[in-house]
């Protein structure tokens, strides 16, 4: 009996430290679950979602710690603080927006707990030297020079800019205005709007008379939708629309044949590009959600996922850092390494991909090596 | 052809405005109640009108015919339960009573259908008429614009030829009086603040075709619902009219000349202009009930 009970303690005192190890790991998601950006937060939302279960699936086990900014910058750096000092977590996927992540990537260094955004696109958020910032998306001056490279040699001579008045808008069109100096393009128009307005007829009149090549958008959500249908009221026929994500990028968007077909856009991620396990999430996401995942949902997807594997094997925010600095990984994003270049630290430097709308499909036409079909282009109705 | 262009545009969507300032400043003048609430209720109306297009296949302007009298019930039976209730109490908690409302209205909302906007496309959403000169008129933003007129000028023949719409308007000069003369002024209140929803829930629904439909889709039309009432004049059906149709304009004219980023700041200092030269604003009357 008494050799049974040593036998006992011996097996318990030796299981211990493997229960320690198998604890799980604190992480924190900071969305915006409600808010005029509660759409695009639902598809980070599902992807997180996804990405837990897969770890879980592979014995991982992980303690998200969710939070709502609303879309304010003002709640998201209150939830970041909330998740550092009271929750204790040790590291911090998200904010979605790029007003929300550029607030709270400046408190990140003073907590030394990483944050690493998915989705956010201003520049400025990984261009201030921060050590415990990572970015994984490619930010906004790629948007503008992707697609600017993409129409390149079909040497259109004009471009007119659309866009909202947001940090992802203003800073999107900012550089590619940069983009559009150094190929040569003369801008004819810039009509900067306030988002949620039922009527953007006047500044599309004045830049179908400004009579572009191209016409640059930046919009979120439903005013693409509200904007492309009253251009094609007033008869706005560029050669081209470039979208530089977002709004342009959902499958609502492309449901909209009738102003949706050819229109070009740049993307994170498209579910027909040849990165691991990509083609595979979108089956299983539009199997589980019902409907097409937005690159925002894979962007999302693959943050937590490089987040949550490094932090299991981390376990504090300091090595964490120093893991997430030196890490390589290769997933549905493609490859990803948080390097410094350009005057960028701790970003991805993320491959953007190019797509246009065929009959409501979404196909990737570049890079070459990325994609199956070929840009269209002029535009035509 | 830009100036027209602007012109017209700013209009036919300044129609929009109107109704739905129309029914916020019926509101005021017979209740004294500022209606914050007022936004979701037109965000209901889209609803209204996209589940009718969607589920009943009934095109959203003709849904109309079912959705104002399901909205006038529903305003009516709110102010019997709620609002009649605060109607002599201070205006803090009459404003709190309507924003909790809407609250409660665009959160549920929110649950019911999600946060995924919806977009209600009929085959004229983006169809335009041409007209000499290569202005371009929106097909549904011009239906929407005529509509309104017929509403608006059957809400007059209302209000100045039946005795309810008397009643109504007596209420609104002065509610002791009226109440002096036989009226039954709670009884009216109920009407008015039916008939308020009902112009709310017609402003949503006409929009919808054109806008998208989102449970905070309403927020952005109560404050500019708000600025047309005090532009026009409290209490004035005719002023928040003309006000709707002002602003419109100017935020599309502002759109034209100056900048579309610009065109809040512009209909904003007009409206502190009204409010500094003629504070009862445009239409109003010094010194109506207070």
């Amino acid at each position: 009996m008494k050799k049974k009970l040593v036998l006992l303690v011996t097996a318990a005192l030796l299981a211990f430290p493997l229960l320690t190890s198998a604890a799980p790991v604190k992480i924190g998601f900071i969305n915006s679950i409600t808010g005029k950006e509660a759409q695009i937060g639902e598809n980070l939302t599902n992807g997180v979602a996804m990405a837990i279960e897969d770890l879980k699936a592979k014995g991982i086990q992980v303690d998200l710690v969710k939070e709502d900014d609303g879309g304010d910058p003002k709640n998201a750096l209150a939830a970041y603080e909330k998740l550092v000092t009271r929750d204790g977590v040790i590291g911090v996927v998200g904010p979605y927006t790029s007003g929300c992540a550029n607030v709270v990537a400046s408190r990140a260094d003073q907590y030394k707990v990483p944050l690493l955004v998915p989705a956010a696109a201003k520049e400025e958020i990984t261009m201030k030297g921060y050590k415990n910032v990572f970015r994984l998306n490619a930010p906004a001056n790629v948007y503008s020079s992707v697609l600017m490279k993409a129409v390149a040699p079909y040497k259109p001579t004009t471009i007119a800019y659309v866009y909202a008045a947001t940090d992802f808008g203003v800073s999107t069109v900012k550089t590619a205005q940069e983009n559009a100096l150094k190929m040569g393009l003369r801008e004819v128009a810039n009509e900067k709007y306030q988002q949620g307005q039922p009527d953007y007829r006047a500044s599309l009149a004045k830049v179908k008379a400004a009579n572009p090549d191209l016409v640059f958008l930046v919009s979120y959500d439903a005013d693409a939708i509200l904007l492309m249908r009253q251009a094609r009221e007033i008869g706005l026929t560029p050669k081209a629309f470039l979208g530089a994500g977002a709004g342009y990028t959902t499958a609502q968007f492309a449901r909209q044949t009738e102003i949706s077909n050819l229109v070009i856009s740049a993307t994170q991620w498209t579910d027909d590009v040849n990165w691991p396990g990509a083609a595979d999430f979108a089956l299983r996401y539009k199997a589980k959600y019902a409907k097409d995942p937005s690159y925002h949902a894979a962007c999302a997807y693959e943050a937590m996922r490089i987040m949550v594997i490094t932090a299991s094997t981390a376990k504090t925010a300091l090595k964490l850092q120093a893991a997430l600095k030196a890490g390589v990984w290769n997933g549905i994003m493609g490859p990803v390494k948080f390097a410094d270049y350009g005057g960028f630290t701790n970003q991805n430097n993320h491959s953007m991909l190019v797509q246009q709308i065929s009959g409501a499909r979404y196909e990737t036409v570049y890079p070459a090596q990325f994609s199956k079909k070929k840009l269209i282009y002029p535009f035509k109705r | 052809m830009l100036f027209l262009q602007a012109l017209l545009s700013g209009i036919l969507t300044g129609g929009v405005y109107a109704l739905a300032g129309i029914g916020m400043s019926l509101v005021f003048g017979v209740m004294n109640i500022s209606n914050f609430a007022h936004g979701d209720l037109m965000m209901l109306g889209m609803y209204l009108a996209y589940f009718a297009f969607t589920l009943l296949h009934i095109d959203p302007y003709l849904s109309l015919i079912l959705i104002m009298p399901i909205a006038f019930l529903f305003g009516f039976m709110m102010e019997k339960v709620f609002i009649s209730r605060v109607i002599d109490h201070p205006h803090q908690n009459q404003i709190l009573l309507t924003v909790g409302l809407g609250l409660i209205m665009s959160n549920t909302a929110l649950l019911a259908f999600t946060s995924d906007p919806k977009i209600l496309t009929t085959s004229y959403s983006s169809s335009a008429f041409t007209i000499p000169g290569g202005i371009y008129l929106s097909v549904p933003l011009l239906i929407s614009f005529l509509i309104t007129c017929c509403i608006t000028a059957m809400l007059s023949l209302f209000l100045l030829k039946t005795s309810t719409g008397m009643a109504l308007r007596a209420t609104s000069q002065n509610r002791e009086a009226a109440q002096l003369m036989g009226i039954n002024v709670a009884k009216m209140s109920a009407i008015a603040f039916g008939i308020g929803t009902a112009l709310a829930a017609t402003a949503g629904a006409l929009i919808a075709p054109t806008y998208y439909i989102h449970p905070l889709a309403g927020h952005s039309f109560l404050l500019k619902a708000f600025t047309i009432c005090v532009l026009g004049g409290l209490g004035s059906v005719a002023g928040a009219g003309v006000g709707g149709l002002i602003i419109g304009v100017v935020e599309s004219m502002s759109s034209t000349y100056i900048s579309s980023d610009w065109k809040d700041v512009v209909v904003f200092v007009l409206f502190l202009a009204v409010l500094l030269l003629r504070p009862q604003g445009l239409f109003g009357k010094k010194g109506g009930q207070s």
